[in-house]
């Protein structure tokens, strides 16, 4: 007995060692006085350089010395970043390590990773996630290069890439969705509703499933009912959370001429599922379908496309619809924020916008980049470009995930039952809106 | 008798010192190493911690502008410091037991001294190690491992419940506090949470048992049928049913979600093709409902199928043999002798099972992602249950707390009901067969 005792012992003991040993080497971590997170050697991190901020300007914007960038990237995108980061490095000497994270992980990662140091010094997000980001203080300022990037990239994509006026990332490229046609059954792309709706009485075929149109009933494809009539999310460009219009007049509007379509789309909106609008558009059987950039590649080589804005209203409105844009933004926990500053810049830069569109087909944000023959030539990312000048910017307030499913959810209801009452459910889905932003 | 308690008090003054007063100089040096680094953890750094831990940080990071450049000042982040405070109390729950030990291998050591026997070498408790208690020192490692790396996390995210961890409060640029029982009172008082959380248990328990008996009866269904002497080509039969569970499940239901959409899926075309009217599947929601507990049975019934099979075969014929002398019919046979017996093997199977379909995650978020929406729900949809809720709140809505809240809520439905349910069968109150 006494001796299983002791045997025990030494495991344990064997044990605390190696705990004692962590305890007294994480103790370095936690508990120590905050000290400023500049980094290794050499980083102006003392606060004297506070006083001469003007003189020391040229001083400032110098990278650190040493300097090494981790940049995450999603796969799509990482034979251009490979070009990109070697010629980086062949101009400033600064090494660049790619690290591949999916895109839409990117924003979720740098939560937990940030502040572990385990996150890349520069990554990219799409807009309508910096909200959360800021908010959490992960993402550095574009202080230093904020008038550039003011004066050289569309002015949604600016504005997309600030929360609460101040300007974080350093726009890479635009995304909304357009009117892809089949230009095997559509000669003349249509302008207007009317004009689909005619090709539609014409075209139309359950049976054989023919269908004139198709889009997604979610916020995000279907907006333009809402945004085209004057309905809105927040006020004030999707700032003022406090203002909701998605039960002002507009909207109910809008949402009245989206159940006047029934008649062409005759079905109900749980239906129509990416899949399956994607599976009709290739078969040839669907004739406009309402997509984004993203889909190019999946439609090019089975269905003879062409892109065109979005139908316009009634009225003669082009119709609004949501945009995206996807940007460089620095880690506010990086070692090396200049250098990481400086990279993310340099990605941004117009002849760099019109090598990311070369390889990959991204729609540059920048304004000379936008006006360049390759893109002005392209009938396929003219048709996303033109419908992008009609577009707003998707809100990036984390309050707008109070917002997709009631909304989503108004969408459904109202399109499988024309008979309700639109202006009864929007108010309805504002009610829930407003009682969960409140709750929090 | 005072080498005992000599040796105990001195233990417990300081670790290994009652060792040496044993004659037992290595151990006792390696115990006194030990106490001090420890001591050092726990005069310097405990505190600490264990401050972290209580009050989750007093200074947020912040962003300060020095010249043209913006920097962030780290402060303190709340979730690391809950984190780092749980590894110090882990830390100290382990010394403390080395630290009991201690004091009783001194005193056993004492006392054999006291009975006049020489204490062990170091050499020959190492080798005692090797010979007798190999096992126990191997066995160190994953227990420790299994105390950082799997109790220790579960600990936390049911610490998360009882904090404010939720958009907009986020770290490092915001601190995260203790709010107690707030999450949960929220849960059952605030509209907004309530309604959705009652509606979402009560659809997750309706589905799990008619998901559970579903697939047990059908599955015993099968099995029966299969095994009847009519039946020709057995083998054949049995490995046609088993196909669905070969296949994995993530593939036919993301195949099954195609099928079932009512405008362009198959299964309406036959129907319209029959001249019928074909059912809104996944946009109604009940026939939603309906769908989803279909597409379950579909991969749930091999599963019992095969352990019926199992159990059949083991029921001595004799038994058929008796009840046909004495005149029972098929059903009688079956009711009789049959089902308890297939009933006795499989219970703690069916509860384990129910347990399962509380939280059978592939099937709902594959199938309907919790579809048709429902307007009166919070990120909720007709079909999703407690564990696809719990996902959308933590992962698309930042509600870290609430998903904590929902997390602790269907831990304590699965473990109560599996231990009240698990004591009342057969086969746990008796080893032996059928009475």
């Amino acid at each position: 007995m006494q001796k299983k005792l002791k045997e025990k012992l030494w495991g344990t003991a064997l044990l605390f060692l190696v705990l004692a040993m962590m305890v007294t080497a994480c103790s370095n971590s936690g508990n120590n006085p905050p000290v400023n997170q500049g980094g290794g050697n050499g980083q102006p991190n003392n606060v004297e350089s506070n006083s001469n901020a003007n003189s020391d300007v040229d001083e400032e914007i110098k990278p650190e010395e040493g300097a090494k960038l981790v940049v995450w990237e999603a796969r799509e995108q990482m034979p251009y970043m490979k070009q990109l980061a070697e010629a980086f490095e062949a101009e400033y000497g600064i090494p660049v390590t790619l690290e591949e994270v999916a895109g839409g992980d990117q924003g979720s990662r740098l939560a937990t990773d940030g502040p572990s140091k385990l996150a890349g010094d520069v990554l990219t997000m799409p807009h309508d996630q910096i909200g959360l980001a800021v908010k959490a203080g992960l993402l550095l300022p574009n202080d230093l290069y904020e008038e550039e990037t003011r004066n050289s990239m569309v002015d949604a994509a600016v504005k997309a890439s600030s929360y609460d006026g101040v300007l974080y990332g350093y726009p890479k490229s635009v995304e909304t969705y357009a009117l892809f046609y089949n230009k095997d059954l559509v000669t003349d792309p249509p302008t207007t509703w009317e004009e689909i709706i005619a090709f539609a009485n014409t075209y139309n075929d359950p049976k054989q499933n023919k269908y004139a149109i198709m889009w997604e009933f979610v916020g995000y494809y279907s907006y333009p009912f809402i945004g085209s009539f004057g309905g809105y999310v927040f006020g004030n460009e999707n700032s003022d959370i406090t203002d909701i219009g998605l039960n002002n007049d507009g909207t109910v509007e809008g949402f009245k001429f989206l159940q006047s379509l029934k008649p062409i789309l005759p079905m109900n909106a749980g239906d129509v599922t990416y899949d399956v609008k994607a599976q009709l558009f290739q078969e040839g059987k669907l004739a406009f379908n309402i997509d984004g950039p993203w889909s190019i590649a999946a439609f090019k080589d089975q269905v003879n496309i062409g892109v065109v804005p979005l139908p316009k209203t009634p009225d003669g409105n082009p119709s609004t619809s949501f945009s995206g844009v996807k940007s460089y933004y620095v880690n506010s926990y990086s070692d090396y924020p200049i250098a990481a500053r400086l990279f993310a810049n340099f990605a941004s830069n117009k002849e760099n916008q019109l090598k990311n569109y070369e390889m990959t087909g991204a729609i540059p944000a920048n304004i000379e980049a936008g006006e360049d023959p390759a893109i002005k030539n392209d009938p396929i990312i003219s048709g996303f470009f033109e419908q992008f000048q009609y577009s707003i910017p998707m809100p990036s307030v984390s309050e707008i995930n109070a917002v997709w499913e009631p909304l989503r959810a108004v969408f459904i209801a109202a399109w499988d039952d024309e008979s309700k009452d639109v202006k009864q459910l929007l108010d309805q889905a504002v009610t829930t809106i407003k009682t969960d932003i409140d709750s929090k | 008798m005072q080498k005992k308690m000599g040796a105990s008090i001195l233990s417990i003054l300081f670790m290994g010192v009652g060792q040496i007063y044993n004659r037992q100089f290595i151990k006792g040096l390696l115990l006194i190493g030990l106490h001090t680094a420890a001591l050092y953890g726990i005069l310097f750094h405990l505190m600490d911690y264990l401050k972290g831990l209580i009050t989750l940080g007093t200074e947020p990071s912040r962003m300060a502008k020095v010249g043209k450049l913006t920097q962030l000042v780290a402060g303190d982040h709340s979730i690391f410091m809950m984190i780092d405070g749980l590894i110090a109390l882990c830390a100290l729950l382990v010394f403390l037991i080395i630290y009991v030990f201690n004091v009783r291998d001194a005193y056993l050591v004492g006392l054999l001294r006291d009975q006049g026997h020489t204490p062990n070498h170091f050499i020959h408790s190492l080798q005692t190690v090797n010979r007798k208690y190999f096992a126990y020192f191997i066995l160190f490692v994953p227990a420790i491992s299994v105390l950082f790396l799997s109790i220790l996390p579960i600990i936390f995210s049911i610490l998360l419940a009882f904090t404010n961890y939720a958009d907009p409060i986020l770290p490092p640029a915001n601190l995260v506090d203790w709010v107690g029982f707030d999450n949960f009172v929220k849960m059952i008082n605030l509209d907004v949470w309530s309604k959705t959380f009652g509606g979402v248990l009560s659809w997750t328990l309706i589905w799990a048992i008619i998901a559970t008996l579903t697939t047990y009866v059908g599955g015993v269904f099968t099995a029966v049928l299969i095994q009847q002497p009519v039946i020709r080509f057995k083998k054949l039969w049995r490995t046609l049913l088993i196909v669905p569970f070969a296949i994995p499940s993530m593939i036919s239901l993301l195949v099954m979600r195609n099928m079932f959409n009512n405008q362009f899926g198959p299964i309406n075309n036959y129907l319209k093709n029959l001249g019928l009217e074909g059912l809104p599947w996944l946009t109604d929601p009940f026939w939603a409902k309906v769908t989803v507990i279909i597409c379950n049975m579909w991969l749930g019934i091999p599963v019992t199928m095969i352990l019926a099979i199992g159990v059949l075969t083991t029921i001595p014929r004799d038994l058929y043999e008796a009840a046909e002398v004495d005149g029972a019919g098929s059903l009688q046979k079956f009711r009789l002798i049959t089902l308890p017996m297939v009933l006795f093997a499989t219970a703690p199977v069916l509860i384990m099972q129910f347990a399962g379909n509380i939280n059978s995650f592939n099937v709902i978020f594959l199938l309907t992602n919790g579809d048709p929406v429902n307007v009166n729900y919070q990120y909720a949809g007709h079909t999703d249950l407690l564990v696809t809720w719990l996902f959308k709140l933590a992962l698309n809505q930042s509600q870290y707390s609430f998903a904590s809240v929902i997390g602790i809520v269907i831990f304590v439905l699965v473990a109560s009901f599996s231990i009240w349910s698990y004591r009342r069968t057969k086969s746990y109150k008796e080893e032996d067969m059928l009475s």
